[in-house]
């Protein structure tokens, strides 16, 4: 039983693409202060449920709620509300490329907080700084960077606000596996940092095992298994066991080649 | 019966796309005119809009000029009507010439840059990042191009009505031989302010429709690179076939008796 409450609480969710089902009433509960990585092979709905809950799509039914208030359903200023709370890193970083990487970092402290230039400048290369780059490459434009370092600045916006939430879409997909460390360790440190509540979606076991305290297995648009990260390797669950050791014949499998499973 | 199904599904699926953009530009009109308001976008939107659209549009008017002010000579000699070239270049200049021209040079230049600038944005999850920072992607990305391209269609248009008629004064005195005071009062003689205001009429129009229409297929685009490029060639498409349309329906409106 956990001592703290719950900040992000999931009931229910169905979304449907046409024909294709991706979430199917699918329930979960994330506490405060608590970093959860959502796993599961790729195409199964981690990044749709992500974008549910940030309000980038709308779930056909169900209920999210963040710190007891329903969302679904919030437009406008009532989202914006809401959204200010959160900060999100995205699987290609999402960067602004009209922007220079000081007002991408800044961009909600201007934008939504109504920062001044000068003050919001500041901040970003407090943030830049924060995660490894220096004051130098403030006034450098994305195409000017690495992936890696287009992550890194991803992670500084995602963080420049200090959200209670902080939301990580595929964190290491796209670099090397030095750089996926790095931006790892980064995640973890900021998380800290700011006491945040986190949700990371990720295939990637490594990072998930570095990132998370507790793990959620996805398959078949339900959260099949949730547990402690370092209870994944005993889990008893045939699909988890399955997914971290990448056997071919299995469920996860069957499900993706649209055959059923045995 | 196959047949007729396929045209009522082609009718159907119009009508549900003249739905969505028109919830489109209601939604990103009304955002227009609801705080919070971006000023340096705007800004920048009418330096891109207005400022470099002017060399182009300024060697379209001038050439629309010289080249009119030569046929209608060429013409009207056939019938001894040689003194109406400048009342006809000034009229066709400010009435049509200028805004059907201008508008159709604007959605090539900057209905394209719209649609592929939001598009990319679109595929690169960009305009999803805006609404996790709290930022209204229609009031920060579609709001201040509308206006922008409302404001500035109007101004390129009045400048090329000047490059235009001067294109016109050009050809007319130092190819054909017409004295300049002459050629300049007849030009003055016959205009009427309605010739003028109609055509900045149909600029704002024009302005309003290039941007909704870049707007619009950028920020619906999906698939990647194939995406953009699409939305990219529909917002042009669109963009010049409304431009025709509403030309004739506005100078219908102004002119008809």
């Amino acid at each position: 039983m956990n001592e703290h409450p719950v900040k992000i609480s999931l009931r229910g969710l169905t979304k449907s693409f046409g024909k294709k089902h991706v979430l199917r009433n699918l329930d979960l509960d994330i506490f405060q202060g608590d970093s959860v990585a959502i796993i599961g092979p790729s195409g199964t709905g981690k990044s749709v449920l992500l974008k549910n809950i940030v309000g980038i799509q709308t779930p056909d039914s169900g209920s999210i709620k963040i710190d007891s208030e329903e969302v679904v359903g919030l437009t406008g200023n009532a989202r914006d509300r809401v959204n200010r709370n959160l900060g999100m890193l995205f699987q290609g970083a999402a960067l602004f490329d009209s922007l220079p990487l000081w007002e991408n970092v800044s961009f909600g402290l201007m934008s939504a907080q109504g920062l001044s230039r000068s003050d919001a400048r500041q901040k970003a290369i407090e943030r830049l700084q924060q995660v490894g780059l220096d004051a130098g490459n403030a006034d450098r434009f994305p195409a000017d960077i690495s992936a890696g370092a287009q992550k890194r600045v991803g992670l500084a916006r995602a963080i420049a606000t200090k959200p209670e939430i902080l939301f990580f879409d595929e964190p290491t997909t796209g670099i090397d596996p030095v750089m996926g460390d790095v931006i790892n360790k980064l995640i973890v440190k900021c998380v800290k940092e700011l006491g945040a509540t986190a949700l990371t979606i990720t295939h990637d076991m490594e990072s998930a095992r570095r990132i998370a305290d507790k793990v959620a297995m996805m398959h078949a648009g339900k959260i099949v298994w949730v547990g402690d990260v370092d209870k994944i390797d005993d889990s008893g669950n045939e699909i988890v066991d399955q997914f971290i050791h990448g056997r071919l014949d299995s469920h996860i499998s069957n499900a993706r080649l649209g055959t059923s499973a045995a | 019966m196959s047949f007729v199904a396929t045209i009522g599904r082609i009718f159907l699926s119009f009508l549900a796309s003249l739905g969505r953009l028109t919830i489109f530009a209601g939604l990103s009109a009304s955002h227009i005119v609801r705080p919070p308001y971006y000023p340096r976008l705007l800004l920048r939107q009418i330096i891109e809009i207005g400022y470099y659209s002017l060399p182009v549009i300024g060697l379209t008017a001038v050439f629309t000029g010289m080249v009119l002010a030569l046929q209608s000579y060429t013409g009207f000699a056939r019938f001894n009507a040689e003194g109406a070239v400048a009342t006809v270049v000034v009229l066709s200049i400010t009435r049509e010439l200028a805004p059907v021209l201008t508008g159709l040079m604007v959605a090539g230049r900057i209905g394209a840059a719209m649609a592929a600038e939001i598009g990319t944005m679109r595929v690169t999850e960009q305009i999803d990042a805006l609404s996790t920072l709290a930022t209204n992607p229609y009031k920060y990305l579609i709001a201040p191009r509308l206006l922008a391209a409302l404001i500035m269609l109007p101004c390129c248009v009045l400048i090329a009505d000047i490059i235009g008629v001067f294109g016109g004064y050009l050809v007319a005195v130092h190819k054909l031989g017409f004295n300049p005071a002459i050629y300049l009062k007849n030009s003055w003689q016959f205009l009427e302010l309605v010739d003028v205001v109609s055509g900045l009429v149909k600029a704002g129009v024009f302005g309003f429709l290039i941007a909704l229409m870049g707007c619009y297929h950028g920020f619906h685009s999906k698939g990647g690179a194939q995406g953009v490029g699409s939305a990219t060639t529909n917002a042009v498409v669109s963009a010049s076939i409304l431009i025709l349309g509403c030309n004739y329906l506005i100078t219908e409106a102004f002119f008809s008796r």
